[in-house]
Formats: C-alpha cells, sequence, structure tokens
C-alpha cells in the first residue's frame, strides 16, 4: 500500500493573503473587499506575513527553500472561487525536497506551497449560499511523496507533522484538512478533504479493502475521486477523472518574483526528537515524555527550564496532573514548588495544586466574588445554628466552615478564614 | 512652449462655459460614439476623460462589453485618483474596442468614427480617447496600450499618444487584459499637455506591486534609426510621406540610420499568444454571478449558468478566450506558450541594444486610416497584421509615443518613436523638439476659450 497526503493548513496571519481583510470572521461576507471579491479592476498585494510563515514550516520540515518564489493562476469554474482561478504555486513553491522524520523511516516531502482558500460553499436544501469571507485566507499545501506504507506510519506522520504546524504557532484543532492518496496497486484514487487522525485512518483502511477487493474480484482500480462519509466510514465517488485535470496553469503577472531570504529562521525542532533525547539523558520512557510535550508549549518550557533542578519523573507527573486539571500559565517557581511537594509524596486535586501555585502568578479567571462567599458563609452558619456556641469553646470550628464554603472554589483559604471568622463574631 | 493646461487653468471661464462643453460634446458624440458616459456635473478642472477600462468611483465601467453592463465599481483607479487630486475633472468614460481587443475601435455596441473623416475608423482599441481628443480643444485623457491601444488610435486621430514604461502607471483600478502587457497611458494635443498630466499621475502604488518608482531620464540624442523589415510592411503612400518626414528631421539635425532587425517579425505572433494566454485567464471571472449582466435563473446547473452569461461576450473575446485557454494546455503549453516568452525576451533583448545607440522611428500604422468597409474586409490575421509596429515596444514594455508629423488627403499620419525602459522623458523632448516646427490640424475645437 502507498499512500501520499496533500494537506491545506490554515496560516495564522492577521490578515488574507491578498488583501488587507481579517481572516476568520463570523458574520457571513462581512470580511470582504474588491481584492477577495474579485471585483474587476482590483489587484492582489501579497501578505509578507503568510510568506514568513510558509518559509518557518517549509525548514521545519526540512525543506529546500527557494530564494525566489513566484505565483500563478490555476483556471477552474466554481461558484466558491471569485476569479474563476486560484491563486497558488507551481515551478518556484516556497519549499521542495523536505522530509518528515517517523520512528525508523522518512516520509519525503515534495513541495510546500503557499495558495489562497476558495470562499465556502453553505448548501441548503433547495438552495446553496456562499460566504466569501473566506475566499483570499492564507493556505499553505503540504504535499509528500507516496512513501507512506500502513496506518501505522500514517498515524506517526500525520501525529508528527500536526506537532511540528503546532509548534509553528498554527491551529491544528480546526485548520489542517487531507486529501489522501492512496492505492494498493496501479492506479491511485484520491480521497478529498478529509480532517482528523481518525477520519483519515478511518478512510485509508477502507480504501485499502476496497481495492483489494476490486483487485481480487479481477478487475481493476479506477483512477478517480472519491470522498469520505464519517458516519458510514465508508468513501463513495465524487468525480471520476479519465485524466489528470487540465488547469491551464499561468503566471500570476499581477505579482512579482518574491525574494525569501528575508524569512529565514529557525526551523521548529521537532518535539519528537527532543523527547527521544531526554529519554536517554533522564532514563525516562519516550512515550511518557511524548505524551507530555508533542502538544504542548508550556510543559515542554517548563521540562527544559526545569530538567537539571527537579527529577524528570516527578515533573512529567506534574505536568500530567496539570493537563488532568487544565491549568496553563505556570510559572517556573510555582513548578518548582509542585514538583517538590509530588516529590514528598503529595497527591493534589486541583484546588491544592492552585493552592501550590497561589500567590505566583495564575489566571483570576476561577476567583469568586466577595457577595457571593459571604452569602455561603451565612447559608452554612443558618444550617447549623450550633457554630457559633462551638465557636466560643473552639475558634478552630472556623475551619470546617471554610472547607464547606470553598468546595469546588478556587478561593484563598486565609482570607476566607478572617471573613468567617467576622461573619461568626457578628452573630455573637 | 507651455502647457495648454496651465493656459486654461489660469483662463476666465465664461460664465456657462462648461454646460456648453457638455452639450456640443453630447451632440457630436452622438455622431461619433466616443464617450459611453458623458458627466454633465463637470463644473470645474481641466476635463480629463477616462478609457473605460479604467474603473471611476460611482461610475458604470465596463471596458465597453456586453457582460459588464451595470458594474459601478465601489472604488477609483490610483492613476484616477490621481488627476482628480491634481485637479483634473471627470469628463466621462471613453468606448473602446471590448476589453482592448482590437485595433480600430470597432469590436464594440457602438462603432467609434474618426473624426476627420466619418466614414472611418478611429484606430483602437483606446479609440474614444482618441476621438475626445481630437475634438476638444482643452481635454486630455487617460488610455491604456497592451499591444498598441494608444498609438494606432492616436495616429490615425491625429494626438499625441504616449504609453510609459511598464510600471510606471499604476494598473490598480484596470480592467486587466493581459497584466504583463498592460500599460495606462496618456492622450493630448500636445507633448506638453501629455507630460503634464503623466507627470501627475506616475509613480509608485502599494496597490500594484508591479508599479515601480524610478528617476526617469532625458537623453539628448540626435540618434534615430529605422528597422527596415518593419519599414517594408508600410504601403507605399504612407511610407513616401514617412520618408519625407525623416528628411525633415535630418534637416533638423538628427541622423537616421537604417537597422535590420528580422527577428522583430515574431513578435505579433509571440504577443497574441501571451496576450491570448493571459486574457483568457482575466475573463474567466465574468459569469453573471456578482456583477455586470446577470443571470436570473439560479436554479441552472454551474456551467449552464456561466455558459449562458459568456454567451454575451463579442466575437473577438470569444476567439481570445479560446486560442488563450487552447495555448496554455498542458500538452501544447512548451509548442506556444513557452516559446512565446522566449521571443518576447529575445524582443526586450534586441530593442534594448538597439535603443541605448537613440531613438527607433516608424510609421505608427502601416496603412493610411481605413474607411469601415475596408475593415470588414480584414481576416484575423490581417487585422492582427496591422499591429506590427506597435507591437515591438508593448512586447517589451518600452516607452513610445505616437504624434502626428503629416496630413495625407485630410487625414493626418502618425509617426512612433521608441526609446529605453526608463528613458520616458526623452521621447516627450523628441516630441516637443518636433512640434517647434509642426502646425497641428483638427476637424474640431470644442470648448475652446
Amino acid at each position: 500500500m502507498k499512500i501520499g497526503l496533500e494537506t491545506h493548513v490554515l496560516l495564522p496571519t492577521k490578515t488574507k493573503l491578498f488583501c488587507s481583510d481579517a481572516v476568520a470572521v463570523e458574520q457571513p461576507n462581512s470580511s470582504v473587499c474588491p481584492v477577495c471579491m474579485g471585483l474587476p479592476g482590483s489587484k492582489p498585494v501579497l501578505n509578507k506575513e503568510a510568506v514568513a510563515i510558509a518559509v518557518k514550516i517549509s525548514a521545519s520540515l526540512n525543506c529546500r527553500i527557494n530564494n525566489k518564489i513566484s505565483f500563478v493562476r490555476k483556471v477552474y469554474f466554481y461558484p466558491d472561487l471569485p476569479k474563476n482561478f486560484q491563486i497558488t504555486q507551481l515551478e518556484e513553491p516556497v519549499g521542495e525536497k523536505g522530509f518528515v522524520q517517523i520512528r525508523g523511516k522518512k516520509i519525503r516531502i515534495r513541495r510546500i506551497q503557499i495558495e489562497e482558500d476558495p470562499a465556502s460553499i453553505i448548501r441548503e436544501k433547495d438552495y446553496t449560499l456562499v460566504d466569501f469571507n473566506r475566499s483570499g485566507a492564507p493556505l499553505v499545501e503540504i504535499v509528500t511523496e507516496p512513501d507512506i506504507g500502513n496506518e501505522e506510519e500514517l498515524r506517526d506522520f500525520y501525529t508528527e507533522l500536526n506537532s511540528l504546524l503546532y509548534y509553528v504557532g498554527v491551529d491544528i484543532e480546526k485548520e489542517v484538512k487531507s486529501d489522501l492518496n492512496l492505492s494498493v496497486a496501479e492506479e491511485r484514487v484520491e480521497v478529498k478533504n478529509v480532517t482528523g487522525i481518525n477520519n483519515l485512518l478511518g478512510a485509508a483502511r477502507y480504501e485499502a479493502a476496497r481495492q483489494t477487493a476490486v483487485i481480487k474480484s479481477g478487475e481493476s482500480v479506477r483512477l478517480e475521486t472519491r470522498s469520505y462519509d464519517e458516519k458510514s466510514r465508508t468513501t463513495k465517488v465524487s468525480r471520476e477523472k479519465e485524466t489528470e485535470e487540465e488547469y491551464g496553469f499561468l503566471y500570476e503577472t499581477d505579482l512579482t518574483n518574491y525574494d525569501t531570504d528575508w524569512a529565514l529562521v529557525q526551523p521548529v525542532r521537532p518535539a519528537s526528537l527532543i523527547a527521544q533525547e531526554w529519554a536517554g539523558e533522564y532514563n525516562v520512557p519516550e512515550n511518557r515524555i511524548r505524551e507530555a510535550i508533542m502538544f504542548n508549549k508550556e510543559a515542554l518550557s517548563l521540562l527544559d527550564h526545569g530538567r537539571n533542578l527537579y527529577g524528570f519523573g516527578e515533573m512529567l507527573a506534574v505536568i500530567r496532573l496539570l493537563k488532568q486539571a487544565d491549568i496553563m500559565n505556570v510559572t517556573s517557581e510555582g513548578f518548582g514548588r509542585l514538583v517538590s511537594a509530588v516529590k514528598n509524596g503529595a497527591s493534589p486535586d486541583k484546588t491544592t495544586l492552585e493552592k501550590y501555585l497561589r500567590g505566583v502568578e495564575i489566571p483570576d479567571a476561577g476567583t469568586v466574588d466577595e457577595s457571593e462567599i459571604l452569602s455561603e458563609i451565612k447559608k452554612v452558619l443558618e444550617k447549623d445554628k450550633s457554630i457559633k456556641e462551638k465557636y466560643k469553646k473552639n475558634p478552630n470550628i472556623v475551619n470546617f466552615v471554610v472547607g464547606e464554603v470553598s468546595k469546588g472554589k478556587n478561593v484563598d483559604r486565609k482570607a476566607l478564614a478572617k471573613l468567617v471568622k467576622k461573619e461568626i463574631e457578628d452573630l455573637l | 512652449m507651455t502647457s495648454s493646461i496651465s493656459k486654461f487653468v489660469r483662463s476666465e471661464k465664461r460664465e456657462g462655459y462648461y454646460d456648453r462643453l457638455v452639450t456640443d460634446l453630447t451632440g457630436l458624440n452622438d455622431r461619433l460614439n466616443a464617450f459611453s458616459v458623458i458627466d454633465g456635473n463637470m463644473k470645474v478642472g481641466f476635463p480629463l476623460s477616462v478609457k473605460d477600462n479604467l474603473c471611476v468611483k460611482g461610475f458604470e465601467c465596463t471596458a465597453s462589453s456586453k457582460i459588464l453592463r451595470g458594474y459601478i465599481p465601489p472604488f477609483s483607479a490610483t492613476v484616477v485618483e490621481r488627476a482628480l487630486n491634481a485637479g483634473f475633472s471627470f469628463l466621462g468614460k471613453t468606448r473602446m474596442d471590448e476589453f482592448g481587443f482590437g485595433t480600430f475601435g470597432i469590436n464594440n455596441d457602438k462603432p467609434v468614427r474618426n473624426p476627420f473623416d466619418e466614414r472611418r475608423v478611429a484606430g483602437g482599441s483606446s479609440a474614444g480617447s482618441a476621438v475626445a481628443t481630437s475634438i476638444m480643444k482643452y481635454h486630455v485623457s487617460l488610455a491604456e496600450s497592451t499591444g498598441g491601444s494608444i498609438s494606432a488610435p492616436a495616429a490615425f486621430c491625429g494626438v499625441v499618444g504616449f504609453t510609459p514604461t511598464y510600471g510606471l502607471l499604476s494598473r490598480y483600478g484596470l480592467i486587466d487584459y493581459a497584466n504583463s502587457l498592460d500599460k495606462v497611458g496618456v492622450m493630448g494635443r500636445s507633448s506638453q499637455d501629455v507630460r503634464y498630466l503623466f507627470d501627475k499621475v506616475k509613480g509608485y502604488d502599494r496597490r500594484d506591486s508591479t508599479s515601480v518608482d524610478s528617476a526617469l531620464k532625458s537623453r539628448e540624442t540626435k540618434n534615430l534609426m529605422i528597422v527596415e523589415e518593419l519599414l517594408d510592411k508600410v504601403e507605399d503612400r504612407v511610407k513616401t510621406r514617412f520618408l519625407g518626414f525623416l528628411d525633415r528631421l535630418k534637416g533638423n539635425g538628427y541622423s537616421v540610420e537604417s537597422v535590420s532587425a528580422k527577428d522583430l517579425e515574431h513578435s505579433i505572433a509571440a504577443y497574441y499568444i501571451i496576450s491570448m494566454a493571459e486574457a483568457s485567464t482575466n475573463l474567466a471571472k465574468y459569469c453573471g454571478f456578482k456583477y455586470g449582466l446577470k443571470v436570473d435563473d439560479f436554479t441552472k446547473g454551474y456551467n449552464d449558468f456561466f455558459s449562458e452569461a459568456r454567451a454575451s461576450f463579442g466575437a473577438e473575446a470569444k476567439r481570445r478566450i479560446l486560442l488563450g485557454t487552447f495555448v496554455r494546455g498542458k500538452s501544447v503549453r512548451s509548442r506556444y506558450y513557452s516559446r512565446a516568452t522566449k521571443i518576447r525576451r529575445a524582443v526586450i533583448n534586441r530593442l534594448k541594444a538597439l535603443t541605448k545607440k537613440g531613438l527607433l522611428i516608424s510609421p505608427t500604422m502601416p496603412v493610411l486610416t481605413p474607411t469601415f468597409e475596408e475593415v470588414e474586409k480584414l481576416t484575423p490575421v490581417q487585422n492582427y497584421a496591422m499591429d506590427i509596429l506597435t507591437v515591438p515596444p508593448n512586447l517589451a514594455g518600452m516607452p513610445h509615443v505616437s504624434f502626428p508629423y503629416d496630413y495625407l488627403n485630410g487625414l493626418p499620419l502618425g509617426a512612433q518613436a521608441v526609446s529605453d525602459h526608463f528613458d520616458d522623458y526623452t521621447l516627450l523632448d523628441f516630441v516637443s523638439e518636433w512640434e517647434k516646427g509642426f502646425r497641428y490640424e483638427f476637424k474640431y475645437n470644442l470648448g475652446d476659450l
């Protein structure tokens, strides 16, 4: 089995590829202008920020970066394409001949090109709408060679690619979609627009089985474009193609050639490679490190900062705890305190984790306002009227009230104790 | 010699001057068809007309195509904006060959007529701009040339038509014909008027990535060259007059050298292949969907919907879309498009080498202004061959200027001078020198003070 992927990635720029409209706006057709609507007389102007990000992606995927890049028109008629051609790259794409290293194998990258996104088509029952907000959004298309040999490699490649993109700054949750090219024999079949690893694996599994069955029945696989149906987990024909499409590519001469040398930056170091190194260095299972850092910048930075200060195993344990509790933005000092606590045998819940971190620099998002706290205190005192009597004998009863009130809340227990004390004394 | 623009601006105008200009113009335009839109509200400033492929905010812009009927651009072309900021006043949109596809100004709804003889063509594609310049005493026009669309009508209408170096005038707001060849330019009744407007609108524009700011040179040169192979294409009666013109230039102290440049003959084929290839992609966007002509029936399938809208292109536009699409095809690309780009490179090198030594000079058109009947008899290929003298500098993006040098049977004869890239002022200075001993003749002088 041979698999090649063409992955489209939305670049995290402020504005579109050829005009100054914002990308990703909710209200339909509100982020449009003469350029991205393709009005006669308008002209594209290249967004340099998109070039910089595309260069960084290319460098991180070990591509040769072309010093000069140019653009072409890919001509086809479709209502989502305002000019009826897409501005993309052909002969001088931003990156060429790279690779992504997965376990024990290199998946070669054929090319990485910058191109504009078409508008989005919204199909309703009796009519179709077009939203041009997406028209002209900056994409890169990452094309691999057909080097992926099985499902496991597909998963590894996809994870590795996404991790690299994540570290470049792409929002991989929603902005990555792939075309899967798969062949078990001669002819390849293209499955368009598959999102997420589970769907990719599903599509690959189904296609491999289907093509094998076609061949076993004595027929041959047809060159065609298919789509993946998530519900039935099958692929179905969307277009038969007798030959390769004819797009009549032509230079986009409203744009010139652009230098890329100004955009050259340090490539992203694969998190997988870092995991491998640290696993050897600190004698910790590689998978545990991968799990912590493949898609977690904060974790990577905390580990990097603390790796010669604290035990690696404890740090990983703390990162797992933080992740479970969904706590972000931990300072290295707070992290250090947590690691020491865990080392001493603590097994803190979310509240306790936050207690350890408190006073350092955690966001206020979880704090509760005072009037609410006061009414909570009053409720507790109302419910158990004996508390104020007990207080006279043992002021430590305050701690019981604090415990009741602070359940599930991110509050300063010391300050709360003061409040409780005041409330009880007011009652006496 | 000062430009008529400064004279006009300083002068006291009679009351109702502009209203009368608009009335007279509207009357004459009914016969000549130079304007598709006349703005009757103009009250101040030096009258400026704009070729109908340049957007003027709020005014219908169709590039004389049915498919764009009703398109009102929400923005103005940069050159228009700059001209208006410099005090020019918008007078109207001038008729052209549809999308610039033509040499005679007849590929549109109403053929543009020559003011010197209304049975004859005005030349194209900037037909209306040339006619407007030829009939109004105080007026300049923003026009555009892809393969000779300024020179040809300027020659037939007896005005100065200046096509600057590619990129000097922003193309933002220009409805594209062939992006790598399209050049905005200027028409006027003297080199001074032309230069005045050119200076106000030239230079880099951040909205057009191919626009440039460049220090323009003016070299004093007395060296003129004629290309033998090109002169051979010129009909005898025109050639005879042109040789007489050269004699007068020699008398004025110029040297005229005859040079051979056989490869320039291929420029017509290369030009039409490149321009049609680019045009066929530019015209893809017109599909009756969002602006201009609208197809009402949204229940149609996409292909039927697009086909219905695109049936409204004129015959020449359809021919260029078909040929242009063909030459871009994967299987024939190397045979046509790629070879054409090599020829373009060779033509640029050849012309650069020649213009280092001086100015190239030739008649602008190989024939005397033809009648409508004569033009109708031409096959498409004969028609394209009329551009043999104007295409080489256009293909090379080099500045060139057409100006009248003589009159034959009451019809103006135009000569074209070509200089090196960014040597634009050299050309205007050359014409200015010639004007010192030449009397322009015009049939109409609407708006005389």
